[in-house]
């Protein structure tokens, strides 16, 4: 049994008298400790769906089971990593990372050594006691990663998290964010609109159509694990690339004719 | 080298606040000195004279103390209802939609009108002062609580129930950090207003407190005293909001950082 399974999930929004389909009859499994990635043009509905497995929209349609349970709403089972860190300003980055321990009423000694722990999986140890506000966007990121990871859940969810960041701290990102899998072997479903960020991550990359969303393409990344950085130069990986931008460049094109 | 927007030290700042209101009360004092001024300007010197004198006798401590009371009273049961109503508001639609009517009604009536009603209720005792000093408190705080509520970041509220938090867990553990800035700016406008009520009230219909002291000086021609009074209710004022500044400081550490640009 697969650990996600989502099959035909279908969702409209309604303003006023206009209906925006966003996603139509979308399924996807994804396997125990697979990274699954989902690229798309802009505006596809690739996020929205993420927000509906994290429980945060309810779908027009469809079924959702992680583990074999169905997901009805938000829940620690699901980490969600969004683009713009939602941190707690008010929370030391220790603070966040324990929180979710704190709302479960774990003692404190174990929220710390937790807390700890997944600081120093980041490398933000020395940051413990600093406030969200003092940092850089690569270490809110990382912060944010830390916060997820410390209440363990099954599968993280992550929404185009560097996005707000500059093409070089993306990069490291990248490089430490697949570090980090490399050893904690999460599963993960990561939503993007940069390929080369989604083929170095991934096993596996889903193409999303454009508005409404639906499945273009699905692409196995076969790149020998644990990847460097410079696998990015290799023939095989500009393939991938290749592969993958045809798909998409179709449907970012369609993206264009439509808003002009 | 300073650069316009360079920070100046606190001496300088201090300077700055305190050289209008000097310069002020220097011009206020030579006029009186050398120049006939009407009755109800006394020399600023004669004032500080008559203040020092009541203090010295304790009678300013005892009106001043039955004018805080009041106000502090009316002050902690008004934005116990604000705050925590304003927050409800802020995250309950039919709780903003039940409020929003009569608040925007009766906001801009001066509570005070209500005095006389609230006297025949009550009685005239501290009661009815209390009641409408809580009537005044409760808009500000009302009104920057529900703002500060509807301001909560959605992502955070997301967060908080990924993270397994309940319902009680996010009203007490994100909107409440998340509207505190704003919620401490509407205390700090109510404490003010608290002071503003509680004079206005004991002006109405009192036998103690600074507002009495007030309207008594004023009846019997003694500006000196009324000066000394009103002198009292500008301190106790400036000690309260420097006391809420202060607090808004240690409270908001987090949210203050990477905002250097703000001051406050």
């Amino acid at each position: 049994m697969a650990l996600l399974e989502v099959r035909d999930i279908a969702k409209t929004y309604h303003r006023g008298a206009r209906s925006v389909p966003a996603i139509d009859r979308f399924s996807i499994t994804v396997e125990e400790g697979e990274f699954v990635s989902i690229v798309g043009p802009s505006g596809c509905g690739k996020s929205t769906f993420l927000h509906i497995l994290g429980g945060f929209e309810s779908p027009d349609g469809g079924t959702m089971l992680l583990n074999g349970a169905p997901i009805v709403g938000p829940g620690p089972d699901r980490g969600m990593v969004f683009q713009e860190f939602a941190l707690f300003p008010w929370r030391s980055v220790a603070g966040n990372v324990g929180w979710a321990l704190e709302v479960q009423r774990v003692p404190k000694a174990k929220r710390l050594a937790v807390a700890a722990k997944y600081l120093k999986l980041v490398g933000l140890t020395a940051f413990a006691d600093v406030y969200p506000g003092e940092l850089s966007g690569g270490m809110k990121q990382r912060a944010a990663l830390a916060r997820v990871l410390a209440f363990e859940p099954r599968i993280l969810l992550m929404d185009e998290p560097f996005g707000a960041l500059d093409a070089q701290t993306r990069e490291l990102m990248q490089e430490e964010l697949n570090t980090i899998w490399q050893e904690t072997r999460k599963t993960v479903l990561f939503v993007t609109h940069d390929i080369e960020e989604a083929i170095y991550l991934s096993d596996r990359v889903i193409v999303f159509t454009t508005r409404p969303g639906r499945l273009k393409d699905e692409v196995r990344i076969e790149l020998a694990r644990p990847r460097r950085i410079d696998v990015k130069k290799s023939a095989e990986y500009m393939a991938y690339r290749n592969r993958i931008w045809d798909s998409l460049r179709a449907e970012v094109l369609k993206t264009r004719e439509e808003t002009g | 080298m300073a650069s316009p927007t360079a920070e100046y030290s606190q001496a300088q700042r201090l300077l700055l606040g305190l050289s209008l209101p000097v310069l002020a009360l220097i011009a206020w004092e030579l006029c009186a000195r050398f120049m006939t001024l009407p009755s109800y300007l006394i020399a600023p010197s004669a004032i500080a004279a008559t203040t020092w004198d009541m203090a010295l006798s304790g009678e300013l401590w005892r009106h001043a103390d039955a004018s805080l009371a009041r106000a502090l009273a009316g002050f902690a049961i008004g934005a116990a209802g604000g705050v925590g109503m304003g927050l409800l508001a802020g995250i309950a639609r039919p709780v903003e939609h039940f409020y929003e009517p009569i608040v925007s009604l009766t906001y801009p009536v001066p509570k005070i009108v209500v005095l006389p009603v609230l006297v025949a209720w009550l009685g005239a005792g501290d009661a009815s002062k209390i009641a409408v000093i809580a009537a005044g408190v409760f808009y500000p705080t009302f009104i920057n609580a529900l703002y500060g509520a509807k301001a909560v970041d959605r992502l955070h509220v997301w967060s908080a129930r990924n993270m397994g938090a309940s319902v009680v867990q996010v009203f007490f553990k994100v909107v409440l950090p998340s509207a505190l800035p704003q919620v401490l700016a509407g205390l700090r406008i109510a404490f003010a207003l608290s002071l503003v009520v509680v004079v206005a009230a004991e002006m109405q219909s009192s036998r103690s407190g600074l507002g009495f002291l007030i309207i008594t000086a004023e009846d019997n021609i003694r500006f000196d005293l009324m000066y000394a009074a009103i002198i009292a209710v500008a301190l106790a004022g400036f000690g309260g909001d420097r006391l809420l500044v202060h607090l808004r400081r240690r409270l908001l550490v987090g949210q203050m950082v990477g905002r250097e640009g703000e001051h406050g």
